[in-house]
């Protein structure tokens, strides 16, 4: 398991990839998600997840979409145009951020 | 595995109890730990186990609280949002308040709209004559002076002074004079009818040099310069030679004269004081050669160079017309300037700046409609005072009633809210609505302005630059931001645990200045009041006072002269009539802006001097004028035609008697210098000779702001007009057989007329027009100052409301507590009438100085606007007062 500290920064950046990619999902479809990709390597807790996903909403990066179950009502989030273009910028920092990274620490890339 | 309802019922009130209280994300978890309970019920657990592990996980209500104030902070942390959230609180602070943001909104919108006809009216006074180029070196003569008992002022200059300024003082560019010669009727040879036409004027050809009124057609250097041309505005242009150019067509005048249109100018703008549609060429009149510097007919105007000082000009100006106006003093009167002022005489050649000319004139005659600077002044006044009560109202109400809100700012701190959050929000909400009063005022000045204008007779409009509304949107901040400030800063310096504690909830502190914006609107109220009455009080006495002659049933019929010879057959066709009693023909009517002819007269057999001669109008009527306007004769005998020696006879009134110290009319003889008719100069070595053979008794013929001059009538022809008196109360039947007489004669000419009635009351338009708009004004500011009372009379029983309950359990009948809650009230407007008493008095007795003829200020004005004041607060608080006085005490008293 990845200390949640290492997560703090990129905890946007992962959000709006996952909306990129499968356009709506819902808060438990988030973490879900995450435990899946990183093979249960990081864990989203809701504590950090909601706030981020109202921040993300205030912003006017995310919209969302209700849809009432029964006694129940989910909230689908999914990106605004401003969104998709802050996803796309946010990967791309990511991505010159680990390779510096690499070159600080002085780490060669394991591809595959 | 699906929860059922139950469960899921179970978990929200479970989240609820926990302390979720924002329903978005209360929706979200519940679904959130659903999802998560369900997951583990597949694998075998039951509900309640796997419900409580999965609050575990998320870290008990600790976690789960804190996840709800991230999520919170998060997501207002931006500034839109909070910008957003500001408007929201002040518009449900506005609905909830329905009744105190009302009556804020009502009486700020009706101080705006009433503030902004005024603004409208004052700038468009002030805006007069301002389109000239080079206005700033246009002047006026204006003639003032002293001679014997006489003081004068007119406007007007002697003939030759216009061309010897500009040949002799090389400061002057152009100078150009007009002569006033009264309505004409006007046609083109082709017409077969007239029409009369009053905005005409003889003036010289440098008329379109000196002042910036664009030549449409015709060339401006010789459009007027030869006799017997006119130049003509482009509506005239348009009435009478419709689709052609009227350069070199002719029009009649008067039916006989013919005069050649040499140009066309465009029409004059409203806010000029020159209204002409005719300018005929002075060169067409003898007059304009007269070359006497004593006798003064004609409005002067002249443009100096660039650079000039208007002093040292005026100081030339001055010398230069004693020296020319010297010899004929020497001549006439017998003394050289110098003697002449050593007795205490003058004569002032003043000149005036053309900018100022419409607000600073009140001669008795001039050259067009003049306006009023003090009047434009008080409108100003009460503008600002209207503001200001307004403004005091908004202040007052929002002040009283944010006292209420001391409970919501200590909730607030206690939130976290930070002073600079509430005074935000305190200013924006009075910023509200002091916008949306702007808004709603505005409105109400445009859909009111047809009404202002007829009352005012004026055509304003709003003006259409972006700046007048940039003006009031800044000026909307500003009420906003001064109304709000008081209370911002006052409540967001509360302390929460006080507030929350109930201390300070009363909202003391703010009591005093509350007081003291309540007694400056009564103030205000009071000398408003007062006012009005005074304003009414001596218009009503004008129109009752005695005036030496009847000015009711008496019909003018305009234009008599064109009838020429069959002029004596109308008048007797129009005495035969059976309605008719008297009729007269004179152009000499007692009610301003009629025929004036001063001259100097003095005792036959002085010689003249400074010392004995009287300065006194002489009027040319028929022998049936003193019986056609019912003066009383008191002395000797009416004009007689069949006597010849009448001619030569004069009537005078008391006044003039009293200037030459007759004590009886035994042989009495006057004399003056003779005049040559056509030029109207005199003519040297040859004096015409007057027998007194009446006296009638002093009767007004201008407005009662002047003192009764001295007058003599004598049996001449003035023909202007026919005065017709009626013996019947049916004007329009006695009218109808007035004109089929006047068609008999008058072969196609239009038949004018008007009752000499509606001339007096003309006479008095400015004061009847001040009277109308300050009793509307002051009946708003009544309004306005009301509906703060009324409000904050609310506003002190809400507040007061427990305290009124106890005192009814404890006994305190309807009575007491009404007394009770009305004292205050009254004593504050008992102390504006103390302060506002002695102020009208001085206001009122100020404009009263105007009038010769005036009312004395008595108490009972005084009282009735002081009574009225009262019955209106208290009626204002008496409602609330009851009100809260009659609710039963269980309701309020029955929580807490």
């Amino acid at each position: 398991m990845h200390s949640p500290e290492l997560l703090k920064g990129t905890l946007q950046t992962i959000i709006l990839k996952l909306l990129a990619d499968s356009g709506k999902m819902y808060g438990y479809e988030i973490t879900q998600r995450v435990k899946e990709l990183s093979g249960g390597m990081l864990t989203l807790t809701e504590g950090a997840l909601y706030p981020t996903l109202h921040k993300l909403e205030a912003e006017g990066l995310l919209s969302t979409e209700k849809i009432s179950m029964g006694k129940r009502v989910r909230k689908y989030y999914l990106l605004t145009p401003t969104g998709t273009n802050t996803a796309a910028q946010k990967i791309e920092d990511f991505e010159a951020f680990i390779a510096t990274m690499f070159k600080v620490l002085q780490i060669k890339p394991q591809l595959g | 595995m699906i929860l059922s309802d139950e469960h899921i019922n179970y978990i929200i009130k479970d989240i609820a109890y926990r302390g979720i209280v924002d329903d978005d994300l209360g929706d979200e978890l519940v679904d959130h730990i659903c999802t998560l309970v369900e997951a583990k019920m597949e694998d075998g657990q039951r509900f309640i186990e796997a419900y409580d592990e999965t609050i575990k996980d998320f870290g008990n209500d600790n976690k789960l609280n804190e996840l709800q104030k991230q999520t919170i902070e998060l997501s207002n942390n931006n500034t839109k949002i909070m910008i957003r959230n500001y408007f929201k609180i002040a518009f449900r602070n506005l609905v909830k308040h329905k009744f105190y943001s009302a009556i804020n909104i009502a009486g700020l919108a009706a101080g705006v709209a009433c503030s902004l006809l005024i603004y409208l009216f004052v700038a468009n006074e002030m805006n007069f004559d301002k389109f000239h180029e080079d206005g700033d070196r246009i002047y006026r003569i204006v003639r003032t002076g002293k001679f014997s008992d006489n003081e004068f002022r007119y406007p007007v200059a002697p003939a030759p002074f216009a061309n010897a300024l500009v040949n002799e003082i090389p400061e002057i560019e152009t100078a150009v004079r007009f002569r006033f010669n009264g309505t004409w009727l006007v046609k083109t040879p082709q017409m077969n009818e007239s029409f009369k036409e009053s905005q005409v004027i003889y003036t010289d050809s440098t008329f379109f040099d000196l002042f910036s009124f664009p030549l449409i057609e015709g060339n401006s250097k010789n459009v007027l310069n030869r006799p017997n041309t006119v130049a003509i505005s482009r509506s005239i242009a348009e009435k009478y030679f419709k689709g052609v150019s009227p350069i070199g067509k002719s029009l009649l005048l008067d039916g006989e004269y013919n005069y050649e249109v040499t140009g066309v100018f465009e029409d004059m703008p409203a806010n000029s004081h020159l209204q002409f549609n005719i300018l005929m060429s002075l060169a067409s009149t003898p007059e304009a050669q007269n070359e006497q510097w004593l006798s003064n007919n004609f409005f002067t105007y002249f443009k100096t160079k660039e650079g000039v000082n208007k002093e040292a000009l005026q100081k030339k100006i001055q010398l230069f017309y004693e020296n020319k106006a010297e010899p004929e003093l020497i001549q006439y009167v017998g003394s050289t300037i110098e003697e002449f002022k050593a007795n205490g005489n003058s004569v002032n050649m003043v000149l005036q700046p053309m900018e100022d000319i419409y607000l600073t004139s009140d001669f008795i005659f001039d050259i067009g409609t003049m306006g009023n600077e003090d009047s434009v002044l008080l409108f100003l006044v009460i503008a600002v005072f209207i503001i200001g009560l307004a403004c005091i109202n908004f202040m007052n109400l929002s002040t009283a009633r944010s006292a209420n809100r001391s409970k919501e700012v200590g909730i607030r701190k206690a939130l976290g809210s930070v002073r600079s959050h509430l005074i935000r929000q305190f200013l924006l909400e009075s910023i509200i609505i002091s916008i949306i009063s702007i808004i709603i005022g505005c409105l109400a000045a445009a859909v009111m302005l047809p009404l202002f204008n007829h009352l005012a007779d004026k055509s304003l409009t709003f003006p259409g630059t972006p700046l007048f509304y940039l003006a009031l949107l800044g000026f909307a901040l500003f009420i906003g931001v001064i109304a709000g400030t008081y209370p911002a800063f006052f409540l967001s310096s509360f302390r929460p645990i006080n507030t929350l504690k109930g201390k300070l909830s009363s909202g003391a502190g703010g009591s005093a200045i509350r007081s003291g914006l309540v007694i400056f609107q009564f103030l205000i109220s009071i000398i408003l009041i007062i006012g009005t009455l005074a304003i009414q009080k001596q218009l009503d006495f004008i129109q009752n006072k005695k005036l030496g002659f009847n000015k009711n049933q008496l019909v003018m019929v305009n234009d008599p002269y064109m009838l020429g010879d069959k002029r004596d057959s109308f008048k007797e066709e129009i005495e035969k009539l059976s309605s008719v009693a008297s009729c007269s023909y004179s152009g000499f009517i007692p009610v301003n802006g009629y025929n004036r002819n001063d001259n100097t007269y003095w005792e036959k057999g002085v010689s003249p001097s400074q010392d004995n001669t009287i300065s006194l109008q002489m009027w040319q009527v028929d022998e049936d004028y003193v019986q056609t306007f019912e003066m009383e004769l008191i002395e000797g005998r009416n004009f007689d035609n069949t006597i010849a020696s009448d001619s030569v006879g004069l009537i005078f009134n008391e006044e003039a008697m009293r200037r030459f110290g007759y004590e009886n009319i035994d042989d009495k003889w006057i004399q003056t210098y003779a005049f040559d008719q056509t030029t109207r100069s005199v003519i040297n070595e040859e004096f015409e000779n007057y027998k007194i053979i009446g006296v009638v008794k002093n009767f007004h013929f201008e407005s009662m702001k002047e003192n009764i001059g001295p007058v003599a009538m004598r049996m001449g022809r003035s023909t202007g007009l026919l005065s017709v008196r009626l013996n019947t109360e049916d004007y329009q039947s006695a009218l109808q057989l007035i004109e089929s007489k006047w068609n008999e004669f008058a072969n196609g000419l239009p038949f004018n007329y008007t009752f000499l009635d509606d001339q007096f009351d003309n006479m008095y338009k400015s004061e009847t027009k001040l009277g109308e708009l300050f009793a509307i004004f002051s009946g708003l500011a009544i309004f306005i100052g009301c509906l703060g009372l009324f409000a904050l009379a609310a506003f002190m029983a809400e507040q007061r409301i427990k305290e009124i309950g106890i005192r009814k359990v404890l006994g305190a009948s309807v009575k007491e507590i009404v007394l009770m809650l009305s004292k205050q009230f009254t004593k504050l407007v008992l102390f504006a009438f103390v302060i506002a008493a002695p102020i009208s008095w001085w206001a009122i007795n100020t404009w009263l100085d105007s009038y010769v003829y005036r009312i004395t200020l008595g108490f009972e004005i005084f009282l009735i606007a002081g009574f009225s004041a009262f019955l209106v607060a208290w009626i204002t608080v008496g409602y609330q007062s009851i009100k809260a006085a009659v609710s039963n005490p269980v309701d309020s008293l029955k929580s807490e």
